[in-house]
């Protein structure tokens, strides 16, 4: 996002007017400085009118927070509360807050998809004997075997066209596995879009929208 | 019965202690800081009716409190350094096995948070934590998603809802120019994060760090745990080697300063913390390389001082008051004597 009066991109500071943005420098020159102080600056002076500070937390609110409206139906934990605090209030915040979390998590740990073991199962750890009941797999690798099998049998000629398929899969999965580690900063926007088709085509819907994010950011100068 | 941190661990000289904490919440009830008071009791009576008996004591926070328990489980590092586990006990419970090396909290910020500790490099402890929290899952109706595992409230723990800790003594990366920066980096690789035991105040030179884990998505515990183990080494190794750098380089210089700070601990009527952990730093420091053999000081000894010292409860007016002073200083002495 860049400022409509200089053109300077917005980074830290995002001065909102009537809807329009521009920066610091630019909002103090059309004479709005003087919301732009410090709360704390203002309500350090005994003599500081109250409707500064009012238009100041108006100016403020304006900056952050999207739908700070939305609340859980369940524990009142509203969208503000949740992105100051950092905690949920009960499970439903996971469905009434879904995208922001899916958000939070993407920033905190850049993922957002479960890899541990299942509930009242024990975990599979390498170099260990494991003496623990099996934990359950996501993945149903089973179901694909007998389809192969299936193939052998009927004595389907086009089984090396269908490893050639695997082994594309298989390619598309370690690029998609690396793109999933990969700094998006660093690719260019071509590289952004081949990535997510890429994505979608894989059925990672979660990285595509990653990626279709990060080349949105940059088409909108953020 | 000894402490769990009072016992003697692998690679002990480097690794202070292990912990693995698991947090976990029951369906039906508001995460905690959402609970009402008719519902965290309905909670803490649920859990008290499945929690093992035969292992755990302890039980509600407000009769640990007014049974004078409170220090002991700071001192077993349950309660958190800052004994917010004790805060609003009305609310909480503690359960704690015979040596406080395993520990249930209800009500804390999470509605259960089981935490397996032991001293030094004890990757085993994760085993003790998941046992704990298996059984508890069998019994209780568990928060949990197959898109995002095990539902907490804190979006940080989120998926396996597991911590990975490893606390370090590590005085000979810390004084070493850019040490920890490039440790700090080594650590970023592997995607833990290394922060010291206190950033300001009188421990912020310890030489004390915590290592742990960051990921709960995309990881399996395995991978946490791997990943884990291959860092903890290299951090063994990186630190001996700088040991080992200070010990030749500077020997009369190191051989002085193990003296001092020997004789410091052994004999002093009155210690801050501040001087006791730099102290100890300096015997880490060269221990392996005195070939005097004048002084018994033993890696459990150090250990047992450093955690004491570190998760020592500050009553409010007794910050280094004569009383605090000397109180630490007897201590110090009794398990450099080993009469403890």
């Amino acid at each position: 996002m860049r400022c409509e009066r200089c053109g300077v991109e917005l980074t830290n500071k995002i001065i909102k007017i009537n809807d329009v943005p521009y920066c610091e420098n630019c909002a103090r020159i059309m004479g709005y400085g003087k919301f732009l102080r410090n709360p704390e600056e203002m309500l350090g002076s005994a003599f500081s009118p109250f409707d500064e500070i009012a238009s100041s937390i108006m100016q403020m609110n304006e900056l952050d927070f999207g739908n700070s409206a939305l609340s859980c139906p369940k524990c009142g934990m509203t969208l503000r509360e949740f992105e100051r605090k950092g905690r949920l209030g009960c499970i439903e915040c996971y469905n009434t807050f879904n995208d922001y979390i899916v958000k939070e998590m993407f920033k905190q740990q850049g993922e957002s998809t479960y890899g541990g073991r299942m509930p009242a199962q024990f975990a599979e750890l390498s170099g260990e004997e494991n003496e623990q009941p099996a934990p359950a797999k996501k993945e149903a690798p089973a179901e694909k075997a007998p389809v192969k099998e299936e193939a052998k049998e009927s004595g389907n000629e086009a089984e090396p066209a269908s490893e050639e398929s695997a082994d594309l899969k298989a390619l598309a999965l370690e690029k998609l596995a690396k793109l999933e580690k990969a700094d998006l900063g660093m690719l260019s926007d071509e590289d952004l879009q081949t990535a997510i088709k890429l994505a979608a085509d894989n059925e990672d819907y979660i990285l595509a929208s990653k990626l279709r994010d990060e080349l949105k950011g940059r088409k909108e100068g953020k | 019965m000894k402490m769990w941190y009072e016992r003697e661990g692998t690679d002990e000289d480097v690794v202070l202690s292990t912990k693995a904490c698991l947090v976990r919440n029951v369906k039906g009830y508001n995460f905690p800081s959402k609970m009402d008071e008719r519902d965290a009791k309905s909670l803490l009576a649920k859990v008290d009716s499945v929690i093992d008996k035969s292992v755990f004591s302890g039980g509600l926070a407000t009769d640990i409190v007014n049974r004078g328990e409170a220090e002991t489980l700071m001192k077993a590092q349950i309660s958190g350094r800052d004994g917010s586990l004790l805060y609003g006990p009305d609310k909480k419970a503690i359960y704690y096995n015979e040596d406080y090396g395993l520990s249930v909290a209800v009500g804390n910020s999470e509605h259960l948070t089981i935490k397996a500790q032991a001293a030094g490099h004890d990757v085993g402890v994760y085993r003790l934590a998941e046992k704990i929290a298996v059984d508890l899952e069998k019994k209780l109706d568990i928060a949990y998603s197959e898109k995002y595992g095990f539902l907490t409230s804190s979006v940080k723990l989120t998926g396996t809802g597991l911590k990975f800790l490893y606390t370090v003594a590590i005085p000979a990366i810390a004084k070493t120019e850019g040490g920890i920066a490039t440790l700090r980096q080594r650590v970023g690789q592997y995607e833990w994060m290394i922060y010291p035991f206190a950033d300001q105040g009188e421990l912020n030179e310890s030489g004390v760090y915590i290592i742990a884990s960051v990921s709960t998505l995309g990881v399996s515990e395995s991978e946490t745990i791997e990943r884990g183990e291959m860092l903890i080494k290299d951090v063994i190794k990186a630190e001996r080697a700088c040991r080992e750098q200070f010990a030749t380089k500077k020997k009369t210089q190191m051989k002085d300063l193990y003296g001092r700070a020997y004789g410091l601990l052994r004999f002093a009527a009155l210690m801050s913390r501040r001087e006791a952990l730099d102290a100890v730093c300096w015997l880490r420091l060269y221990r392996d390389y005195d070939d005097s053999s004048e002084f018994e000081c033993k890696w459990k000894m150090l250990n047992t001082i450093t955690q004491e010292v570190c998760w020592e409860q500050q009553r409010r007016g007794e910050i280094n008051t004569q009383t605090s002073q000397k109180k630490r200083a007897e201590r110090i002495r009794k398990i450099l004597k080993g009469v403890d």
